[in-house]
């Protein structure tokens, strides 16, 4: 599950209990210079989540230039600025962090800053992607950056499994390709004017979304001074392979993955299903499957329902020595979830995934992250950061027929990838 | 030789003046009845309420043969049958959650929940507390699920290491020992075992009630009922002392079923209360940054595995607080990581310094400010600045111990406390 949230406070005032209206709900409007914003304010908190988000094909608007956004948005805050500092600088000179998250169709700018910073914060990141100016420097940190990172997925089984899973299941567009290049070679290719090309397009204003939580208020956008207004790009959809095919790669580390194609993030209801069976099954700690692994053993499993524009993803992945072991059982637990769950133990896990949502939630970093993402996929009312949100109103609807029929309909066949060493003695498909 | 630090630009400056210390909303509120201590933290923007109750029941409440003996008894009520089925997952079934950890003196359970279930959540963990079944199967299964999280643990590297460490720092042997026992010992202790611990223990003498988040959401006075949940009394620790070892050496080691060497130091530090509270916040920003700028690829903008693998963690929490510096050998040598942030240490204790510290001030008001953003973290500062006889608001006293250290400070602290440390290495078994 992902996470963002937009208004709907009219309609949520009609419909949530008073007692819901004491937590923060988002508000939402214009930037002063083009692009949106969305924001949930905690003013007890000392800090400020600043998250900042595009909707941007992970590897160009031609799909030919793997890591382009990446290395663009690396770039961007490793520029220096008129200041004299660089975004990355600012952030970390404030006692803050800033994280750069790209997927297939998103890029995402996340600082999380004391909130007596956040308004420099807000300004210096609209100067650095709203007005980007790359240069060479900026390009060398960012090729830097992004071949370590390429490096360190080498050896993270689940970012090896998660990019190769997409790739078997969309066949063309962004989500076929890995958002961190594994060849390096992609990445030297891209020229500098690729880069300034795609950040002018990706990264202007009026296809941004501030999101932002904790300790903020609407004043922060007075900062944004670049920018100019015009219309944001729809959310971005990949197309889905026909007859997606299992697949055996050979890897630096082993591990297993299986994949489900799942409604799109507009059928709220039968996303929440599925975010529901990822939590009943595979949270850690408390997932039917997770709490059978034996503790002892090095197997480990891990489920998420991927809410994206359109479609969803189901995908759980797999490591430890005996991947086939768990990965029956992993079958044989959503085989079972296709007849309903009686109603005493299916009451018992809803309450229990209600609780997860807001657990899970309740950081400003993951309540801007979960705003942003939510918005971004084109769907802002149904973040589950949100009480008031439609999520909550879905997630109380569910009823084991339901779910027993979700389960049925998406979660049948799934495409399996498995990773191999040289040395793993896993079986080949 | 003088260490030059990086100047900042103006902003900085601003950003680390007292008037951050001011950011945040409602203070803390402590209210003391019949030996109980309740704080709470209203927040009604928060989506849960969280609830710590700290129980004078710890590691120091048990002789070194009951190795495990507090975890055990704290599990065994997590067990419970409560409605047919064991309370942790009563509560779970209700909207939250339960769970706990052994300190040295105390046992803390974390109980957490959405704001509508908060009175029925209080009331089953209520149930558990004030009433625990040690029956065999209860304690049995109890059990089972202490062997399990200590297999875990041994695991990870970093938690082997500070066991060690925690076992040669400890003023009270039994306060040194490791969280939840060992196997061979906890095998040992049955329904009796527990049940005599908890009638000698779970008393509400010195206990604390600390609630953050949707307090609105309880019925007015559930929190100060929850706090009355166990009998009357107080309690006082097993003082178990143990010749101090006279060799040379300050070396732990131990091996493990893991893939690359990890060194562990620990130092001892300050007090809370302590003047040297705020450098000692300051400098352990410092080696962090330095043992993180030592491992990673120069210039990275992304936070990376080799930044993930070094670290420095002041534990002010601890009844004896102590300052851990930490290698993890996967990306390379960690002598020689090591070996180079100390000698910056000691440069830094020794030498005149040029510049400003106030970017090391910020990053330390900034990574204090970042732990206080979960309401457990919120609910249990609290409750460690009020044991230390602090007043609880303590963003706005940590900060400003941050804003008022010098340079001077910074240098004296590094001086008195980073000189002669305990070392862990939990290296690969050979085997493995």
């Amino acid at each position: 599950m992902r996470r963002p949230v937009l208004a709907a406070v009219a309609l949520a005032a009609m419909l949530a209990p008073l007692g819901a209206f004491a937590a923060g709900e988002p508000t939402t409007g214009s930037l002063p210079h083009g692009g949106s914003y969305t924001m949930a304010p905690d003013l007890t908190l000392a800090s400020s989540a600043i998250d900042l988000w595009f909707r941007a094909p992970a590897a160009g608007y031609d799909n030919a230039s793997p890591g382009i956004a990446r290395l663009a948005a690396t770039a961007a805050a490793a520029a220096t600025l008129e200041s004299g500092k660089s975004l990355v600088s600012l952030v970390r000179g404030v006692g803050g962090r800033l994280a750069i998250n790209v997927y297939p169709d998103l890029v995402d700018v996340s600082a999380s800053v004391p909130s007596s910073a956040a308004r420099r914060v807000v300004a210096a990141m609209s100067a650095a992607y709203f007005a980007a100016a790359l240069d060479d420097d900026s390009l060398k940190i960012a090729r830097t950056d992004v071949a370590v990172l390429s490096a360190q997925e080498h050896y993270s089984p689940d970012d090896l499994l998660h990019d190769a899973l997409f790739a078997q299941i969309f066949s063309a567009g962004p989500a076929h390709f890995a958002p961190i290049p594994s060849q390096l070679a992609d990445l030297k290719s891209i020229t500098l004017a690729q880069m300034n090309a795609y950040a002018k397009r990706a990264f202007r204003s009026a296809n941004a979304t501030f999101a932002l939580a904790g300790n903020v208020d609407q004043s922060l956008f007075a900062a944004v001074t670049a920018g100019t207004p015009g219309s944001a790009d729809a959310p971005i959809v990949s197309t889905t392979a026909a007859a997606p095919s299992d697949k055996t790669v050979n890897a630096a580390v082993t591990g297993e993955g299986l994949a489900w194609t799942g409604p799109p993030i507009a059928d709220e209801r039968a996303a929440t299903a599925l975010d529901f069976v990822a939590d009943y099954l595979f949270r850690d700690q408390t997932g039917l499957v997770s709490k059978a692994l034996d503790p002892t053993g090095d197997a480990y499993v891990n489920g998420q329902f991927i809410t994206l524009h359109d479609p969803g993803v189901m995908l759980v992945t797999i490591g430890g020595s005996k991947p086939g072991l768990v990965e029956t059982q992993v079958l044989g637990a959503i085989t079972n979830l296709q007849q309903p769950l009686d109603v005493a133990a299916f009451t018992a896990a809803r309450e229990a995934f209600l609780y997860h949502l807001a657990a899970d939630s309740q950081s400003p970093t993951e309540q801007a992250d979960n705003l942003g993402w939510y918005s971004s996929e084109g769907n802002g009312t149904y973040a589950p950061s949100d009480v008031t949100s439609t999520y909550w109103k879905a997630a109380r609807s569910l009823d084991p027929q339901y779910v027993a029929a979700v389960v049925k309909k998406y979660l049948a066949h799934p495409v399996v990838v498995r990773l191999i060493t040289t040395a793993s003695k896993e079986p080949t498909s | 030789m003088k260490l030059r630090i990086t100047a900042i630009a103006a902003f900085l400056l601003i950003a680390a003046s007292p008037a951050l210390a001011h950011a945040a909303g409602a203070l803390p509120v402590v209210t003391r009845t019949g030996g109980v201590t309740l704080i709470t933290q209203q927040d009604a923007a928060a989506p849960l309420l969280h609830v710590v109750y700290v129980v004078r029941a710890g590691l120091n409440r048990q002789s070194l043969a009951q190795n495990g003996l507090a975890a055990l008894t704290a599990q065994t009520i997590i067990a419970t049958p409560v409605n047919g089925v064991p309370l942790g997952d009563a509560i779970a079934a209700a909207g939250g959650s339960i769970s706990f950890t052994v300190d040295p003196s105390d046992v803390r359970f974390e109980i957490e929940s959405l704001p509508d279930d908060a009175d029925k959540v209080l009331a089953l963990a209520r149930t558990g507390l004030s009433a625990p079944a040690f029956d065999a199967a209860t304690v049995r299964a109890a059990r089972g699920k202490l062997i399990a999280r200590i297999a875990e643990n041994q695991q990870v590297a970093l938690q082997v290491g500070l066991d060690m460490l925690n076992s040669t720092m400890a003023s009270s042997a039994n306060a040194g020992l490791p969280q939840f026992g060992q196997p061979a010992a906890l095998e040992q202790l049955g329904p009796d075992d527990v049940k005599s611990f908890y009638a000698t223990y779970y008393l509400r003498g010195g206990s604390y009630v600390s609630a953050a988040g949707r307090i609105d959401a309880l019925p007015a006075g559930t929190l100060a009922a929850f706090g009355q949940a166990l009998p009357d009394g107080n309690t006082t620790a097993i003082s178990v002392k143990l010749p101090k070892l006279n060799g040379a050496s300050r070396q732990l080691v131990a091996e493990r079923d893991i893939t690359a060497p990890w060194l562990i130091a620990q130092y001892p530090a300050p007090l809370i209360g302590s003047k040297d509270f705020g450098p000692m916040l300051v400098l352990a920003s410092f080696m962090q940054r330095t043992l993180a700028d030592m491992a990673d690829v120069p210039g990275v903008v992304s936070e990376t595995y080799a930044s993930r693998a070094v670290g420095a963690v002041y534990q002010y929490e601890n009844a004896q607080p102590d300052l851990v510096l930490y290698v993890n050998g996967g990306i390379g040598n960690p002598n020689r990581s090591f070996s180079t942030a100390l000698s910056i240490a000691s440069i830094l204790a020794t030498t005149k310094l040029e510049g400003s510290i106030d970017e090391f001030k910020a990053m330390a008001s900034g990574d204090f400010i970042s732990s206080t953003n979960s309401l457990e973290e919120r609910a249990w500062l609290a409750v460690i600045y009020d044991e230390n006889g602090q007043q609880p608001d303590y963003l706005t006293r940590t900060l400003d111990a941050i804003s008022q250290t010098s340079a001077t400070d910074l240098q004296r602290v590094a001086r008195d406390y980073l000189s002669n440390p305990t070392i862990a290495l939990v290296l690969p078994r050979e085997n493995s």
